[in-house]
């Protein structure tokens, strides 16, 4: 150790392994996810073995394996890793491999959970149940405690290694939004896009991941630069996944696949993303909660400016093509659904109700950004 | 016989009472264009589920088998998924199974295309898509279950707690023996845990009760008698899914009900009745001559949908002097004697069966019956009975099982026309004797007695043989 408390410098450059293990488990599990979403619209019936699902898995066992070794090596080694360790339940490691293991073994716990409920209840017909809300924590605990391995080493990295590592921290959150957005999936589709409830879920989601990492790495377009691997990740899933060829194994079929169905075409988030960090340098110094003030409905009314349009567009003979893919459609599509006859859901009823949650919106946006702002903060403080 | 109305019990009838009682298992002998097959679908126990199929080829050569399901009827009925080819069995070079996916509850059939040297013909055999049984988690699965439970939560307190104390800490610097903001902040973790862990808890419970209330509920059936012995039978619905209703019933062989009356617990004697519905739920029936006693009723009905269900009660009869049996109705003592069954006439009916081979549950065999002359001649003059060869109900001693199967197997014919009319017409077509046989699977080990009614000369014969399954 150095006089000033730091490892030495050589240790402290290179990005180690375990940092690249949670990554690609990170990876890993949003491939996974996107195409196990993809293999329900276009094929249907799947097992436990399917790619997808083992993609999915393999981030569980990954992160597990890995940060557990990492734990159990500093633990029990005189390794200079314990000078940059906290203890969990007597065990020493650093704060982020506990949280990425935690949420390795969360995902492991799921599947013989997940098992369990098939034969219980019967195979999944919904997204959202109890063991795959478990499984979803465990991905959420694998991508966080990536995000904080990393930036307890960016932290403490100076130069070009501490650069690369603002990149990876830069992926692993753009990761975070992909799969909040995934969770959310059923209420941002094309058909949503002119309903207020599609604008309340997105504002309940991205501003707090997007303030996060432009305040975890103090770099003047942290926000763009996520939202923009967001975008061009879920653009490579909308036109990678149609090459493959794919046929519904379960009926009925109302819409003849012969290719895997992508999951839609991004969000435009990367604008309001741009908004907020072109504001962000004159909110410097402002009390956190008027920030959060500005940056929510900023983020709320950019993102309406642009989304609001382009949903108009999507519903457009133009937008019929492998570019934009409103011409993919799951295997139980009925012509007479929304999305077949290219019309919004009159999701809100009344006009009372699309203000309401257009109202509560603008208050999760406020709230998101405050959130994130002090996430952001906290994260760049994090050593160890 | 005096004008008193009897008291009826009904029977709380054992789960899986869906055509038939305690048999789901679907077993069904048929041809899918020029090849004779015998399939048998064992049903999943939950919807959506898995149903496993088997496929027998009745003659060599098929080469190929491919399965498909969708809904009985209804727009879905006409958009089946990519058929899955099956597998050819291991040691049985007729033999083939697969797995086809049943995703929503109500009356499905699986279509089976054979292809040979013939070409390719197809089946389509009903099967319903109920759910009948909530499984409990096996003590190994829910103690790692709880325990990680444990684990994870007590786990996740201390991660937030060293993410305050020690997290922002420079390297090698040693964290503070006491630090009052990592403790309320692991408080305040602890509530939150302990908030997500009760709402995941009464979402398990609630999703856990919405099932229960899919499970299927059978049928109950309750009856009187009046002095002149015109029974009236009434159908109860102890309240399942909105889809089951009453006043959708099919005629199966011309009959709305078949109802068997089985004195209990001797089994002595049996009846096949066709009562008359009288209104939604309600059929009247004039008892033949019955000798008094406590008596099962199995009522079988099948919905205009093809959903086959067996209504189960019990009834106090009287001595009914009765009416002659008329029509399809048959019936009277039933009282096994070995493997051949005394008949007016100096006939008999025969079981080709060797005591010595012994039957085990769950495997599909022929039962395979005979009527014969004195002489042991066969008979030569049987007619179809209700457009079959014959008529077989399998009843456990016990009562927890209860099959009404014919020559073609173990689903109604009402529902084989919902799913296939044209295999329908064919089946009645079909020629009788001199032996008539039975593609069945008996469900669990146990003593069964086995009722069978073939029509020669005219009349509808009763005989009854005893069965022990391992």
């Amino acid at each position: 150790m150095t006089a000033n408390g730091l490892l030495p410098r050589s240790r402290e450059e290179g990005i180690p392994w375990f940092v690249w293990l949670a990554v690609v488990g990170v990876t890993s599990a949003m491939i996974g996810v996107h195409w196990d979403i993809s293999w329900h619209r276009s094929i249907g019936r799947d097992t436990f073995w399917t790619p997808a699902h083992i993609a999915i898995q393999l981030c569980g066992v990954i992160a597990g394996i890995t940060c557990g070794y990492l734990i159990l090596r500093t633990t029990f080694s005189r390794s200079e890793m314990r000078d940059v360790s906290v203890q969990v339940l007597g065990f020493r490691g650093p704060l982020g491999a506990f949280i990425t293991a935690w949420g390795g073994f969360t995902m492991i716990t799921s599947a013989p959970f997940d098992d369990w409920w098939h034969n219980a209840y019967g195979l999944d017909v919904k997204i959202l149940s109890p063991p795959h809300v478990v499984l979803a924590l465990g991905m959420f605990g694998v991508e966080i405690g990536a995000l904080v391995l990393i930036a307890a080493r960016m932290n403490r990295a100076s130069g070009q290694a501490k650069k690369r590592l603002e990149y990876l921290f830069f992926f692993v959150a753009a990761m975070i939004l992909v799969a909040a957005l995934v969770l959310v999936l059923e209420f941002t589709s094309r058909i949503f896009l002119h309903s207020a409830v599609c604008y309340r879920t997105v504002c309940m989601m991205v501003p707090v991941t997007l303030l996060m990492a432009a305040g975890a790495t103090g770099k003047r377009w942290g926000g763009t630069i996520v939202a923009g691997i967001y975008t061009l990740f879920v653009l490579g899933m909308e036109w990678i996944l149609p090459l493959f060829p794919a046929q519904p194994k379960l009926g009925p079929v109302l819409h003849e696949t012969t290719q895997f169905v992508p999951n839609g075409f991004p969000l435009l988030i990367l604008v309001p993303a741009l908004a907020m960090d072109l504001a962000r340098p004159f909110l410097a110094g402002w009390n956190k909660w008027l920030q959060a003030l500005v940056q929510g409905p900023l983020f709320l009314v950019t993102f309406l400016a642009v989304e609001w349009p382009f949903g108009s567009f999507l519903q457009t003979p133009a937008a019929r093509n492998a570019i934009f893919g409103s011409n993919y459609f799951e295997y139980w599509a009925s012509p007479r659904s929304y999305a077949m006859q290219y019309v919004f859901i009159p999701f809100e009823k009344t006009p009372a109700e699309f203000w309401t949650n257009m109202a509560l919106a603008l208050l999760a946006a406020v709230l998101a950004c405050r959130i994130g702002l002090a996430r952001g903060e906290w994260l760049s403080r994090v050593r160890r | 016989m005096s004008a008193v109305k009897v008291l009826v019990l009904s029977l709380a009838a054992a789960a899986g009472a869906f055509a038939h009682v305690g048999s789901p298992d679907v077993f069904f002998q048929g041809k899918a264009g020029p090849y004779p097959v015998l399939v048998s679908i064992r049903p999943p126990d939950v919807i959506p589920g898995i149903a496993h199929v088997q496929v027998r080829a009745l003659a060599a050569g098929v080469q190929k088998v491919e399965l498909a399901p969708t809904p009985m009827t209804g727009e879905a009925s006409k958009h089946p998924p990519v058929a899955d080819v099956a597998e050819r069995t291991p040691g049985d070079p007729n033999g083939f199974e697969g797995a086809v996916w049943l995703m929503g509850f109500g009356s499905w059939e699986v279509h089976v295309r054979v292809s040979g040297p013939a070409g390719a013909g197809e089946l389509a055999v009903p099967v319903p898509a109920i759910a009948t049984k909530a499984s409990a988690m096996q003590s190994g699965t829910g103690y790692f279950l709880f325990g990680m439970m444990l684990f994870l939560s007590v786990g996740l307190v201390a991660m937030v707690g060293a993410a305050v104390r020690e997290a922002r800490l420079e390297p090698g610097v040693a964290a503070p023996a006491w630090d009052r903001q990592a403790v309320l902040w692991m408080s305040f973790a602890a509530v939150v845990v302990t908030a997500l862990l009760w709402f995941g808890k009464n979402w398990w419970a609630d999703d856990a009760a919405t099932y229960a209330r899919r499970l299927y509920k059978p049928l109950g059936a309750s009856a009187s008698v009046d002095g002149a012995g015109h029974m009236e039978l009434r159908l109860t619905d102890p309240g399942w899914m909105a889809m089951r209703k009453l006043d959708d019933l099919a005629p199966d062989h011309g009959h709305l009900m078949h109802l068997f009356l089985i004195r209990w617990p001797a089994m002595d004697q049996v009846f096949h009745l066709h009562p008359d519905q009288m209104a939604t739920g309600y059929f009247g029936q004039d008892l033949p001559e019955v000798s008094a006693g406590q008596y099962r009723i199995y009522a079988d009905i099948v919905h205009e949908n093809g959903l086959a269900e067996t209504a189960v009660g019990e009834v106090a009869l009287p001595d009914v002097s009765g009416k002659p049996l008329s029509g399809d109705d048959a019936g009277g003592a039933a009282i096994p004697t070995g493997n051949s069954f005394a008949l007016p006439d100096g006939y008999r009916m025969v079981w080709r069966h060797d005591p010595a081979d012994k039957v085990t549950s769950k495997k599909l065999l022929l039962f395979r019956f005979a009527i014969e002359d004195a002489e042991g001649r066969p008979a030569g003059d049987l007619e179809p009975y209700m457009g079959m060869g014959g008529h077989a109900e399998f009843v456990k001693c016990d009562g927890s099982v209860f099959a009404h199967v014919h020559p073609t197997g173990s689903v109604p014919m009402a529902s084989v026309n919902v799913a296939s009319p044209e295999a329908m017409m064919a089946m009645h077509q079909m020629e009788v004797g001199p032996e008539v046989s039975f593609p069945y699977g008996i469900p669990t080990p146990g003593d069964y007695r086995i009722f069978v009614q073939m029509k020669r000369a005219g009349k509808v014969l009763t005989g009854a043989f005893d069965l022990t399954v391992k």
